[in-house]
């Protein structure tokens, strides 16, 4: 394994390293959360570098894939999109956007722009099988596309479940039947078994995790909110990624929602002069998180509420039997799974959840970021700005790239939101 | 006549199904007016009235946990004699009965007025999740499912299925104005007891896709099909459609060589 395939998780872990190092002497709360999620991380490559070092089995695949069955079968996994979007933790990150561009062009999404260009610069292990995803959006069948081109790739054995459009019966059962599928080609490429009672071992305290993330959701609502920005996106990170499935991510969730709970008695809120409550509609980039979401909240009081990825229905699988367990996965890799089930399905999915966290969290304005690689979603604005209209609550439309500040520059970005919160009187 | 009609009736039938099952069923009759309504009820009930949260520790009860089971949905009418205005069946424990418990928890909301029409139905939809407005009762903010707590305090002035029946009563008919009947059907016996609704529930959720679409249509914006108005000859997707249903023919082959084997 040359050592230029492990550059990025090398370079990586290290900078992780040093942020375990800050966070654990910070006083704060969240970010000794942060802290354990970062030691997470960085076993986690470890172990993904040990593997690539050692020729031992692992995969790439996406986060939606049902990962509960990559932990019930003990097999090590990274997500293709993860370098690119803790990148921002990496100096190197605007000179590999730019250098994608080049390759790709600047209209695929930014994150799979530079996930295609590691690829293509031989800058990631090439893994033993491949997971794909064909939804929500066009770009990630691109990416499948070069990788079946790329001379290094293109004979890693690829699976990808086939997606339904709808959620009836019909649907969840053919997913159900997809996700088996996949079991059996992970078995044949791995060489690794699913175990049956190690599935639903799994599953159940997945199904804890989930059942807490709810709960700290509900601690959100509180008026002020408890926590800022990133908090949603790490809970979904816990439940679908690293620690899914795994006691210590039911550990950290405790934790959380003990944090959140103690605050919310307390009326206590991150920021203390709580003045805009947000709902961010798209994903919490950690670029963003260094600046624009900071600066919100300073500036403005303005609190990003709920965001995208903070924002899942909770479906408790039923563990009673393998069929109950692959159709509750179905479900919930489908339609439960933020960004893939809006994207995935029909354009109601998107209204639906501002109707609910409009009420639910007292929003003040809906943000919709446009970010130049959700398209599919940018086809809704006027529904969306319809159905804003409708709640009597603002929404404003940016036009973005939530990784790629050259597409619109943060002072823009920063100005078009304080234009808003003083045309609309917020703040 | 409207849609729903026929399931306001297979709401009594099932609400009779059950006391012939020997279920406790009661029933309450509630007052029309609001004001009548939130009169004497021992919280508060209308914007914010509540902070919105109930913490873990200061339950009282829990309605709607998925392991419990949940179902909820609301059927409307614009012949309002099919409602019994302020009728609130309870089947199963009340509130005050079971402190600590995690109960199932059915509930079907039936309104009626004469103005109401497809275009009140997602309004009516919606205003069944009542964010602040009752005190001591948090629906929780997960889409797909009726889970709500109850708090300590709320039950401790006495708060039961009939105040959370006048309340969301109140609710509902300030919110729109066109409702002039509102009935609703609680159902705390059993998980297996919410496997009729449901049912019901699946049927209306259909409906009621359907009615969305189509209000969306009306608008000039359709959500589901294509927008070519079904001339393929100019449509530029007609490459990917045709590609579609080769895709299609091929896996029914293998779906149906599949079959043989095994048979």
């Amino acid at each position: 394994m040359s050592e230029r395939r492990l550059q990025k998780l090398i370079g990586e872990r290290d900078v992780l390293d040093v942020m375990v190092k800050a966070f654990t002497q910070s006083p704060t709360a969240d970010d000794k959360l942060s802290a354990g999620l970062a030691e997470v991380e960085i076993e986690h490559h470890n172990e993904i570098i040990r593997c690539a070092e050692e020729g031992k089995p692992f995969i790439f695949s996406y986060f939606a894939c049902a990962p509960e069955i990559y932990a019930a079968m003990d097999l090590p996994w990274y997500s293709f999109l993860s370098l690119p979007f803790t990148g921002a933790l990496l100096p190197t990150l605007k000179d590999d956007i730019d250098a994608s561009k080049r390759l790709f062009g600047n209209d695929l999404c930014t994150i799979l722009r530079v996930s295609g260009y590691y690829i293509e610069e031989d800058l990631v292990p090439v893994p033993t099988a491949m997971i794909g995803l064909l939804h929500p959006c066009d770009g990630t069948t691109v990416l499948h596309q070069l990788i079946a081109s790329n001379e290094n790739w293109c004979n890693v054995p690829i699976f990808a479940c086939d997606p339904p459009y709808w959620e009836d019966e019909r649907s969840m059962n053919y997913y159900a039947g997809e996700l088996k599928r996949m079991v059996s080609f992970l078995e044949e490429h791995t060489g690794r078994k699913l175990d049956m009672g190690r599935f639903r071992e799994v599953i159940e305290e997945s199904n804890k995790q989930y059942e807490l993330w709810i709960e700290y959701n509900d601690l959100r609502r509180a008026v002020p909110c408890p926590h800022g920005y990133g908090l949603g996106l790490q809970a979904s990170g816990v439940a679908q990624s690293n620690l899914v499935g795994d006691p210590r991510g039911t550990a950290w969730f405790r934790d959380l929602v003990a944090d959140a709970e103690k605050l919310v008695r307390e009326k206590r809120g991150k920021v203390p002069n709580e003045r805009i409550r947000l709902f961010w509609f798209d994903v919490v980039s950690l670029d963003l998180s260094f600046d624009l979401f900071p600066w919100l909240e300073e500036e403005w009081g303005a609190v990003v509420v709920m965001d995208m990825f903070g924002y899942a229905p909770y479906t408790m699988i039923d563990t009673s039997s393998e069929e109950s367990m692959f159709q509750g996965l179905a479900k919930r890799a489908l339609c439960d799974m933020p960004m893939i089930r809006q994207a995935r399905g029909v354009a109601d999915n998107f209204l639906s959840d501002i109707v609910r966290v409009v009420k639910d969290y007292k929003i003040d304005c809906v943000v919709w970021p446009g970010h130049m690689g959700h398209k599919d979603g940018s086809a809704n604005i006027g529904m969306m700005r319809e159905t804003c209209r409708e709640l009597g609550v603002p929404f404003l439309h940016i036009g973005m790239d939530l990784f790629d500040k050259s597409y619109t520059t943060i002072d823009e970005i920063k100005d078009k939101f304080s234009q808003f919160f003083t045309a609309m009187g917020l703040g | 006549m409207s849609i729903f009609d026929a399931y306001v009736t297979k709401l009594a039938e099932y609400a009779e199904g059950m006391r012939g099952r020997g279920r406790q069923v009661r029933e309450i009759d509630c007052p029309a007016a609001v004001s009548k309504l939130v009169e004497g009820l021992p919280v508060r009930v209308g914007p914010q009235a509540s902070s919105g949260i109930i913490l873990r520790g200061d339950t009282f009860v829990e309605l709607g946990n998925p392991e419990a089971g949940s179902c909820a949905f609301i059927l409307w009418t614009n012949s309002p004699s099919l409602i019994r205005d302020g009728k609130v069946t309870l089947i199963g424990p009340d509130i005050q009965e079971s402190p600590g418990a995690s109960l199932p928890f059915g509930q079907v909301l039936m309104v009626g007025g004469a103005g109401l029409s497809e275009a009140e139905h997602e309004v009516l939809d919606h205003s069944q999740y009542i964010s602040d407005q009752i005190e001591g009762y948090m629906i929780r903010s997960t889409s797909q499912l009726m889970w709500s707590r109850v708090s300590k305090d709320a039950a401790e002035k006495g708060f039961c299925f009939e105040t959370l029946g006048r309340a969301l009563m109140a609710v509902f008919k300030s919110e729109v104005p066109k409702i002039e009947a509102v009935e609703i059907v609680f159902v705390t016996s059993g998980k297996e007891d919410l496997q009729p609704l449901d049912s019901i529930a699946a049927q209306v959720r259909k409906i009621a896709k359907d009615i969305v679409t189509e209000n969306w249509k009306a608008r000039g914006i359709d959500l589901l099909e294509c927008t070519f108005g079904w001339d393929c000859s100019s449509c530029p997707d007609q490459p990917v459609c045709d590609e579609i249903k080769d895709l299609i023919t091929v896996r029914k082959k293998q779906a149906s060589k599949i079959e043989k084997a095994k048979s």
